[in-house]
């Protein structure tokens, strides 16, 4: 696990993850408490646990479970759109703990599934291109599948552009002619105002 | 010392394919970026890596954040200030832990989402040479050019993704502002007519009629 960032104890860290329908999400993670004593990150803390919540396009929540100080989690997702993963420590220390920080390892992987190298070890080299064609197949759906969901959301953006010109007309055109017969009635009740005054 | 093996690799096939594979990463993260806020994060790389980082922002503003990128040493390897979208590519040059991050602060109400992809090494040949009595065979030398025009097939998608979400998010925008600012016109129109015509009329109220007779 290779790449990490910093977070507070009790702080919510949240990834988005905009995939297609039926899509297989893998998470791995790792994570670390700051010990104050030795001013270093502790190798492993016991007790410690993540909650991961990941949220669906239409604010369902789609997997919510504690997993302990490294583990991993996978969903597939049901609707296209943007899924949120949100990991949270189950740490139960006050937040005003000063110095206290969490060190977390992330690897998230969206849609193809990686080698398994000793797999490919163990096979002949007929299964190796056997096992290399799979792999591709897959990533050639995965691609297929992204193609299918970057149209729905083509047509979105256009439906929204189109929108937004209809919307301009529309308004322009209710604006003049709310002009127009605001005009006509000011003079009216003007020049009705005046007579009854007796001013012309 | 078991060296070679009786057709599969031995213990030093595993263990070169092994390293091999663990010096090739790559970190594909949205994440959102809120006002004021500065978000890092933390590789270790060996030395000698070469290493890309490619970040974009999505929605948010006026689309743009700024970036840093810090070598073990502390020493800058690359800073930009509100750019929207950079790809940066370095070899790293000493051993240790590096650091990226992305600032917000310039921002007081907008909310950003960044994408980053840091691409950690090379990645490993499909099918390793070790072992290999002869050259790659017509298939494996297909599946090996398949597999590069999928992974750049892969790379302009993502891109054009991004790129299709920015676009998105600003015609989005667009729309809800026409729409609330034409309701905002149209309402202060009617106000601004009916009171000025009101007011007009109070001018002419009848305790000063006394005063305008006077100059006719």
């Amino acid at each position: 696990l290779a790449l990490y960032f910093h977070s507070g104890e009790r702080e919510e860290k949240c990834i988005i993850e905009d995939i297609p329908t039926d899509t297989l999400v893998i998470g791995n993670y790792k994570v670390q408490r700051w010990d104050i004593h030795k001013h270093e990150f502790l190798e492993s803390a016991p007790g410690l646990g993540m909650f991961v919540t990941v949220t669906t396009p239409s604010a369902e929540v789609l997997l919510s479970k504690l997993y302990g100080p490294e583990g991993t989690f996978s969903f597939t997702s049901h609707l296209s759109g943007e899924h949120i993963i949100c990991l949270q420590s189950n740490s139960t220390r006050f937040i005003a703990f000063a110095g206290s920080k969490l060190r977390i390892h992330l690897d998230i992987r969206v849609g193809e599934h990686f080698l398994d190298e000793s797999v490919l070890q163990a096979k002949d080299k007929v299964n190796a291109v056997n096992f290399r064609l799979e792999h591709l197949i897959e990533q050639i759906h995965h691609i297929s599948k992204e193609q299918n969901y970057e149209r729905e959301r083509e047509e979105k953006f256009r439906k929204t552009s189109e929108e937004t010109n209809s919307n301009i007309l529309w308004w322009a055109i209710v604006q003049t002619l709310i002009l127009i017969s605001i005009g006509i009635w000011q003079i009216k009740s003007l020049r009705d105002f005046f007579i009854s005054k007796k001013l012309v | 010392m078991l060296l070679r093996g009786s057709g599969t690799a031995g213990p030093w096939g595993w263990l070169t394919l092994l390293l091999v594979a663990c010096a090739a990463r790559a970190s594909e993260i949205t994440f959102e970026l809120p006002d004021n806020a500065k978000q890092c994060f933390y590789e270790e790389i060996v030395q000698g890596t070469k290493c890309t980082l490619e970040f974009q922002v999505i929605t948010g503003g006026h689309y743009d954040v700024d970036c840093r990128l810090e070598d073990p040493g502390g020493a800058v390897l690359y800073k930009e200030m509100k750019k929207q979208y950079d790809s940066f590519t370095f070899t790293a040059s000493r051993n240790g832990t590096y650091k990226f991050c992305f600032s917000n602060e310039f921002s007081t109400f907008t909310h950003k989402t960044v994408y980053f992809d840091f691409q950690v090494g090379e990645d490993p040949p499909l099918f390793p040479s070790e072992n290999r009595v002869t050259a790659l065979t017509q298939m494996e030398s297909a599946c090996v050019s398949i597999h590069e025009a999928l992974k750049s097939v892969i790379d302009y998608q993502t891109h054009f993704r991004l790129r299709e979400a920015q676009g998105r998010s600003r015609a989005e925008d667009l729309n809800s502002r026409v729409a609330y600012w034409s309701i905002g016109e149209a309402v202060v129109l009617l106000v601004v007519s009916i009171g000025q015509v009101f007011l007009l009329k109070s001018f002419f109220s009848d305790k000063r009629t006394t005063t305008i007779h006077v100059g006719s």
